[in-house]
């Protein structure tokens, strides 16, 4: 799976850290997801979909 | 928050016991005593690298766990297990080889344990969790 939020975090000029702290994780969570080494959980999806006012497909997208 | 502060309170009184009996035993300690010492200091050594950790992210106003922290813990934990299953295993066939006492064994065991679970913890770390 791979995802667009890097992308989306400097559209909305986020840092890893104000993200992590919007979606209430810890930015190393932030880091992995972004370097592709951790597929998060629904919850933390939606969160992170929620923050960027988007939907999930936009940000992770799954490739089979 | 509580559970940091009570690692570390954890952490300097079993140091603070370990350096009392490092300096009554110091004329007859061994080579196997020092093993021993290895295993506390390794032991406290990850239990005050965890607490300083979690004091960090509470101190930047992040959660001290979420959801990825907790995953890699888990992982670490089943596979340092399942490893250390061997390491007993090598234990138990070097104590029919060797004349080492049996809490030397034990304590070889105990270090391969906490060797097996920093290299474990590591390796998630580096690796992440992936399509699982």
């Amino acid at each position: 799976m791979n995802n667009r939020i890097k992308e989306f975090r400097a559209r909305h000029d986020l840092t890893q850290d104000e993200l992590a702290r919007k979606v209430n994780v810890r930015r190393e969570t932030i880091v992995f997801l972004e370097k592709n080494k951790y597929n998060p959980s629904l919850k933390l999806a939606y969160d992170i979909a929620k923050t960027f006012g988007t939907t999930i497909e936009e940000i992770f997208i799954f490739d089979s | 928050m509580k559970k940091a502060v009570i690692v570390f309170i954890l952490a300097a009184l079993v140091l603070v016991t370990t350096g009392v009996w490092f300096f009554t035993a110091s004329d007859d300690l061994t080579s196997f005593d020092l093993v021993d010492f290895g295993i506390i200091i390794l032991v406290v050594g990850f239990a005050v690298f965890f607490g300083f950790k979690k004091l960090s992210s509470v101190k930047k106003g992040e959660p001290a766990e979420d959801e990825l922290s907790r995953k890699i813990m888990l992982k670490t934990a089943a596979l340092s297990y399942y490893i250390s299953l061997y390491v007993w295993l090598l234990v138990m066939y070097f104590s029919d080889k060797t004349r080492f006492e049996s809490h030397t064994l034990i304590a070889a065991g105990m270090l391969g344990m906490a060797v097996v679970f920093a290299l474990c913890w590591l390796f998630f770390n580096f690796r992440g969790i992936r399509n699982e």
